[in-house]
């Protein structure tokens, strides 16, 4: 893991040093789980394409430079998604998913045990009160907190107004809020730590 | 339902501590319901293995193509701070790619016109620094820079028509790029390229303070002959010809006048009109820019 | 006019083409039809191979005659920029800026032929790399490529924007064995299957890969047909024995110690055996060098008159 990390960093210097070789191996590396990532925020595969291209043409150009701290990959993610968010305004509105069709509730897939283990279903408390947000609510919390946009950043990607970003990740937070007081749970982290600046 | 929280990634990092394959299959094809999708996401962010578990959804040739089309676009090379700016004031990119293909060549040529500058205008100082210990000041001594700056325009604007110049030249010529186009974007290059050096070198030559800009019209005028020329008789013809519109008239003026009459406002006002009717001819001309189309 | 003017299927039609440079012809009232396939344009240098394939690239004027590329005339403006937007061109010297990198001087092309959108040049750069096999070369400088490369990299130009019509002037020129059967194969797996014209002095060419054949000398067009009725041009001119003849007008010995003729009449007796193409053209060459020794199995295509 740790060697991994460090090897994803020598990469990072040497493709914004013009290594030809270390940008192939990087576009190896990462191409694949941000090209999944971005496929779940836009319907069209060529807008997908274009902004996994602009993230390593991005780094190959040294127009974006990693400063330490953070993982590699929050890195390069921070700037796929908004690689993504340029390509579309570049296509136009239609690429985006339709938030409420999404993903189609028939065809989903009950995690093992195991798994749910592995990805901290014993925190399940917040879990129910998430899924019991409407796809809008939840769409503007996964932009402003999962994705790390800013509230400019998410209403783009979302296709809304700022201000409708702003009131639907408040109304979000609220109805979190609400759900755990009636399941007497523990606090749910500040609201600070949402992000919607 | 089965609803995670993305919270709780650090504990699912470390030894062993890898999502299964069939929750990352789920989640690639979009099967994953929306919170546990999260908790996966949250934890790839930060665990190298499972995102190199990912690439196995994507499909191979997919990511294969836009490998190729991502080596290619940086194998490119990126516009340079002038085309970057150019770009910003509206010139297409595509033109700017088209006069960047030619930068060494122009480099060169752009060496030899402020070299010869150089020469000419330290010449022309040295003259009127000797005569002046002699006799009143003449401006017999800037002939030399006089005939010199419309002259290297004339070069640039050679550069830009000469296939010599060109070495894939048959290849922009069986190309559906306009020909003329192509010339133009070039010669429009090559005069900027050279009025600049000329301009800041006729500060420097002991002329009166209104020379640099006395040196535009004649240049313009030159350059505009020249592209009329090229559509009436060949290139070498048409580089002949406008030069000599430039050196008969300043070596006529100079036996018998003073010699910036050739550049004062009367004069001005023909150089005007020279280069007025020239583009004329060469706009009503510009078909036969095409190469091999000419005669 | 010939049956050439009704077949509508031809991708190239000439009638009457002429270029003179000077007192020197050199294209003389050539008439010629391609279609589908490999055409190959076999001929010596110096035979007009070059002018008649600038010609047809929009790039050379006739002096006489008619051209037609996917019936269109390239003697009008707005015709010839469409025969250009379905045109791959290889010029037989093929100049590189010395500063280019394989990407920058496919970039440059694909400008020229108006593809505008710098990510689509870059998906059309990176699909003649792959097509040629230089994917991997991209960074690469020009004047760091072999010689090989190159042709590979001049044939990657030519296909950028997906030609109708391909024209290759001597591309095989310079290449060694290995790298002539490479660029076979590579004409042989090219997309979309345009037509494809190359001009050559090498018969190995024609015989292996090319559908048809128009053999130029001196300006003129002496055969159009296939490989094989090249080759049938030379049947019964080519017969064997145990030594040298002095009636053939050519005699070498072969690996089996038997001695190979080819000329006019073999005399009586002898075995005469099956042409090859190499035969064909030597012996048609041959009959147009000296035309005293012309006789009726002068074979000339459509141009007979």
């Amino acid at each position: 893991m740790s060697s991994d990390a460090s090897h994803d960093l020598e990469l990072l210097r040497a493709v914004a040093a013009g290594d030809e070789e270390a940008l192939g191996r990087l576009y190896d590396r990462h191409a694949g789980w941000l090209t999944v990532r971005l496929s779940r925020r836009c319907s069209s595969p060529e807008v997908v394409d274009q902004a996994v291209q602009d993230t390593f043409l991005a780094l190959w150009r040294g127009a974006e430079t990693y400063r330490g701290g953070g993982d590699v990959g929050a890195f390069i993610w921070g700037i796929g998604i908004r690689r993504l968010i340029d390509a579309l305004r570049r296509e136009g509105p239609s690429m985006r998913w339709s938030w409420s069709t999404r993903r189609s509730k028939s065809s989903e897939v009950v995690v093992s045990a195991e798994d749910q283990v592995l990805v901290g279903v014993e925190h399940g408390r917040l879990a129910p009160a998430l899924a019991s947000l409407s796809p809008e609510l939840r769409a503007a919390l996964e932009a402003t907190v999962l994705d790390g946009l800013t509230t400019a950043e998410a209403a783009r990607l979302l296709g809304v107004a700022e201000g409708t970003v702003k009131s639907r990740c408040h109304r979000a937070r609220q109805a979190l809020r609400a759900a755990l007081a009636d399941a007497q749970g523990p606090t749910l982290p500040n609201e600070h730590t949402w992000g919607t600046t | 339902m089965t609803t995670p929280f993305p919270d709780q990634v650090a504990s699912a990092d470390g030894p062993g501590g890898h999502l299964g394959g069939e929750v990352l299959a789920a989640y690639a094809t979009n099967r994953l319901d929306e919170v546990a999708a999260w908790s996966v996401e949250a934890h790839v962010t930060t665990c190298s293995a499972c995102r190199v578990a990912l690439r196995a959804f994507v499909d191979r040739d997919r990511l294969a193509r836009n490998r190729s089309v991502l080596l290619a676009a940086a194998a490119v090379g990126e516009p340079g701070p002038a085309r970057r700016l150019l770009s910003r004031v509206g010139v297409p990119e595509h033109l700017l790619g088209l006069l960047a293909a030619t930068p060494s060549l122009r480099r060169s040529w752009l060496l030899s016109v402020l070299g010869v500058l150089a020469v000419v205008a330290g010449e022309s100082v040295l003259a009127n620094h000797l005569w002046n210990r002699g006799s009143g000041s003449t401006w017999g001594v800037l002939v030399p820079f006089l005939l010199v700056g419309p002259l290297l325009v004339l070069g640039g604007v050679a550069l830009a028509f000469l296939p010599l110049f060109d070495p894939s030249h048959q290849l922009a010529a069986a190309a559906p790029f306009p020909g003329v186009n192509l010339l133009l974007a070039r010669a429009v290059s090559a005069l900027l390229a050279a009025l600049l050096p000329v301009a800041v070198a006729a500060f420097f030559v002991p002329g009166p303070g209104w020379l640099p800009a006395a040196m535009l019209l004649p240049c313009l005028a030159v350059w505009c002959v020249a592209l009329a020329a090229v559509t009436v008789v060949g290139a070498t013809a048409a580089a002949v010809v406008s030069a000599a519109t430039w050196v008969l008239p300043v070596i006529v003026v100079a036996a018998s006048h003073p010699a910036l009459a050739v550049v004062r406002w009367h004069a001005q006002v023909a150089w005007a009109a020279l280069a007025a009717a020239a583009a004329v001819v060469a706009f009503v001309r510009r078909d036969r820019f095409e190469m091999g189309w000419t005669r | 006019m010939d049956e050439m003017t009704t077949d509508v299927d031809l991708a190239v039609r000439v009638e009457g083409l002429s270029r003179r440079y000077g007192p020197v012809r050199a294209l003389d009232d050539v008439e010629m039809g391609m279609g589908r396939g490999i055409t190959g344009l076999l001929g010596p240098n110096g035979a007009g191979k070059t002018t008649l394939l600038s010609i047809l690239a929009t790039i050379n004027q006739p002096d006489a005659g008619r051209v037609s590329v996917f019936g269109l005339d390239p003697a009008d403006t707005a015709q010839r920029v469409e025969i250009r937007r379905r045109l791959g061109f290889l010029p037989q010297e093929l100049g590189f800026h010395r500063h280019f990198t394989v990407a920058g001087f496919l970039d440059y092309v694909a400008i020229l032929k108006e593809i505008v959108d710098r990510r689509r040049r870059a998906e059309e750069v990176a699909r003649v790399l792959a097509a040629v096999g230089l994917q991997g070369m991209a960074g690469r400088r020009i004047r760091a490529l072999s010689g090989g490369m190159r042709q590979r990299l001049g044939i990657a130009q030519a296909l950028l924007g997906d030609p109708d019509l391909l024209l290759l002037d001597e591309p095989t020129a310079g290449l060694d064995p290995e790298q002539q059967l490479r660029f076979r194969e590579l004409l042989s797996n090219l997309p979309g299957d345009p037509t494809i014209v190359l001009s050559t002095h090498q018969v190995d060419d024609v015989s292996a890969i090319c559908s048809h054949v128009v053999v130029l000398l001196a300006g003129k067009v002496r055969f159009t047909g296939t490989p094989a009725e090249l080759a049938d041009t030379a049947a019964g001119h080519v017969w064997t024995s145990h030594q040298r003849d002095p009636h053939a007008l050519l005699s070498w010995r072969g690996g089996d110690n038997r001695w190979r003729h080819l000329g006019e009449r073999p005399p009586a007796g002898v075995e005469v055996t099956a042409a090859t193409v190499d035969e064909g053209y030597l012996l048609l060459s041959h009959t147009v060098d000296n035309p005293s020794t012309t006789r009726g199995w002068r074979r000339v295509g459509r141009r007979d008159r």
